[in-house]
């Protein structure tokens, strides 16, 4: 038998078609190769395969031999996916924070995410002194984002300390980071500044390609990753201040037609208020005493040439509580201006 | 580049697995075969070139190419027939092509096969595109031949750690 085959075979001259109908000795080889993460987690991730994970490879044959099926391995290669240390920082501000100077813990926001491979340590740093903009904050603290909103909680998220609470990022995940900082009182209308929150991989940064032996997640070693394992981002205040001028300018009209300051003339009263500057001012009011020796006239009070009534109960912005007229102008831009007019009469 | 890289992997190979371990040449063993991995790395020559050189690495990171080499050989006193090899791809590996493109493959687990342009892909919402390198699950290699007694040959394809 085994004779018979073997004549058949060495002549190689029937296709092989020809053989199997005969029924000759058939032959399959089966190369198995696959990888044992070794956090259990899928090898299908973003960040690649996790750092540890063991890819093992061992080449398997079957075939029918003489008393029947036969199953060989050949030897077995292992490889061990080192961690690969890459981070990325971005601002979460969406363009400039607007503030005023001297305003304190001014809030910018960040995010770090960890694109490396493995778990790893951040150290994370505020640099406020950065060239090319107007002016430097100072005091400034980091805090994490410990209940991961997005906004800055007194109280609730953690102040940042390095080396004792540096965040440990699992594999493509990320932490909010917020950088606290004073907007100094000399600042200016207009003026800029970069405030830059800069992480690196505790393990080790530098030139991609560096490799810090025995250091990795998972037992392997790190290699520093296309980021340089390192990555900052800079957020921008914007000093947006506003002033307002207040200027009262009065108009006599006397009881015969002229303008004499006599006693029974009607002085009228135009107070302009004129914002100016890039912010605007909020809860902006505006008061006038009567004078002595003058009477209110009553329900005289107009805003942008509109009257007011009196009352302070109703919902309109003027009031009169007997001896000073006020106009509750709200939130008024910069660059705008109010008109307000009110009269008496000289007693 | 190429033709480069497979004669220093045939080097390599050679090396790393001088001959095929006798004690596979048993009776009952008709065919031997091993299985190696190497990794493609970028080397700077002292004379500021670069130069790529393949290593059978301890260790790899996401990105790093590899170079799997399967070699058989009929060591056994019978021809076989029938003769094919099968590969399950890593799932830390993205397939990345054969050396001699002769492959079937699987993008279902093994389950339908084919040359790669002949699959297609069905997503969840029922879309139909063509099948990619990156669906690959197993590659197999079909001889429409019987490897006769003494013979032996090498396959070689090309993934990248995920």
């Amino acid at each position: 038998m085994n004779c018979a085959r073997k004549t058949n075979l060495i002549g190689q001259i029937r296709p092989a078609g020809a053989l199997a109908r005969r029924g000759a000795m058939t032959l399959a080889l089966t190369l198995s190769t696959m990888a044992l993460g070794a956090l259990g987690m899928s090898a299908a991730h973003a960040a690649g395969t996790i750092a540890g994970t063991d890819i093992l490879n061992t080449a398997q044959a079957s075939y029918d031999g003489p008393s029947g099926p036969v199953v060989i391995d050949s030897n077995t290669v292992t490889i061990t996916v080192d961690e690969l240390l890459d981070v990325t920082v971005a601002s979460s501000d969406p363009g400039d924070i607007a503030s005023d100077s001297g305003a304190t813990q001014q809030v910018t926001t960040y995010q770090v995410t960890n694109t490396g491979n493995g778990n790893e340590a951040f150290t994370l740093t505020a640099d406020t002194a950065k060239g090319g903009d107007d002016f430097d904050t100072s005091n400034a603290v980091i805090y994490i984002d410990t209940n991961d909103n997005g906004v800055f909680d007194v109280g609730v998220d953690t102040l940042y300390s390095p080396g004792s609470n540096d965040p440990v990022l699992a594999p493509d995940s990320s932490v909010n980071i917020f950088i606290l900082s004073d907007i100094p009182v000399s600042a200016t209308d207009g003026q800029r500044a970069e405030v830059e929150l800069s992480a690196e991989a505790v393990t080790g940064s530098g030139t991609p390609g560096t490799s810090f032996a025995g250091q990795g997640d998972g037992g392997g070693d790190a290699v520093v990753g296309s980021t340089g394992a390192d990555g900052e981002a800079s957020s921008f205040f914007l000093i947006q201040a506003a002033e307002v001028a207040l200027i009262k300018s009065a108009t006599v009209v006397d009881q015969f037609g002229g303008n004499e300051a006599v006693p029974g003339a009607t002085i009228t009263y135009q107070l302009v208020a004129t914002v100016t500057g890039s912010g605007s001012l909020t809860n902006l009011n505006v008061t006038d005493d009567i004078p002595a020796d003058t009477s209110y006239t009553a329900e005289s009070i107009t805003l942008e040439g509109a009257a007011l009534t009196d009352s302070d109960a109703d919902a309109d912005a003027g009031s009169f509580d007997g001896s000073e007229i006020a106009v509750s102008l709200g939130t008024v831009a910069g660059g705008q201006t109010r008109t307000i007019t009110f009269q008496v009469t000289i007693d | 580049m190429k033709i480069n890289i497979l004669k220093r992997l045939a080097i390599l190979a050679a090396l790393a697995v001088p001959v095929m371990a006798p004690s596979m040449a048993m009776a009952a063993n008709n065919v031997a075969l091993s299985s190696d991995v190497f990794v493609e790395r970028t080397v700077e020559k002292p004379d500021g070139k670069t130069a790529v050189m393949l290593e059978a690495p301890k260790t790899v990171i996401p990105g790093d190419n590899l170079v799997f080499v399967v070699k058989y050989k009929n060591v056994g006193s019978t021809p076989a027939t029938d003769f094919s090899v099968t590969n399950p791809l890593p799932k830390a590996v993205a397939f990345n092509g054969t050396s001699d493109g002769t492959e079937i493959v699987s993008i279902d687990g093994g389950k339908n096969w084919g040359p790669l342009s002949a699959l297609t892909y069905t997503r969840e919402n029922g879309e139909v595109r063509p099948a990619l390198m990156s669906d690959v699950t197993h590659i197999k290699w079909k001889f429409n031949r019987s490897l006769s007694v003494g013979s032996e040959g090498k396959l070689v394809f090309r993934g990248t750690v995920k």
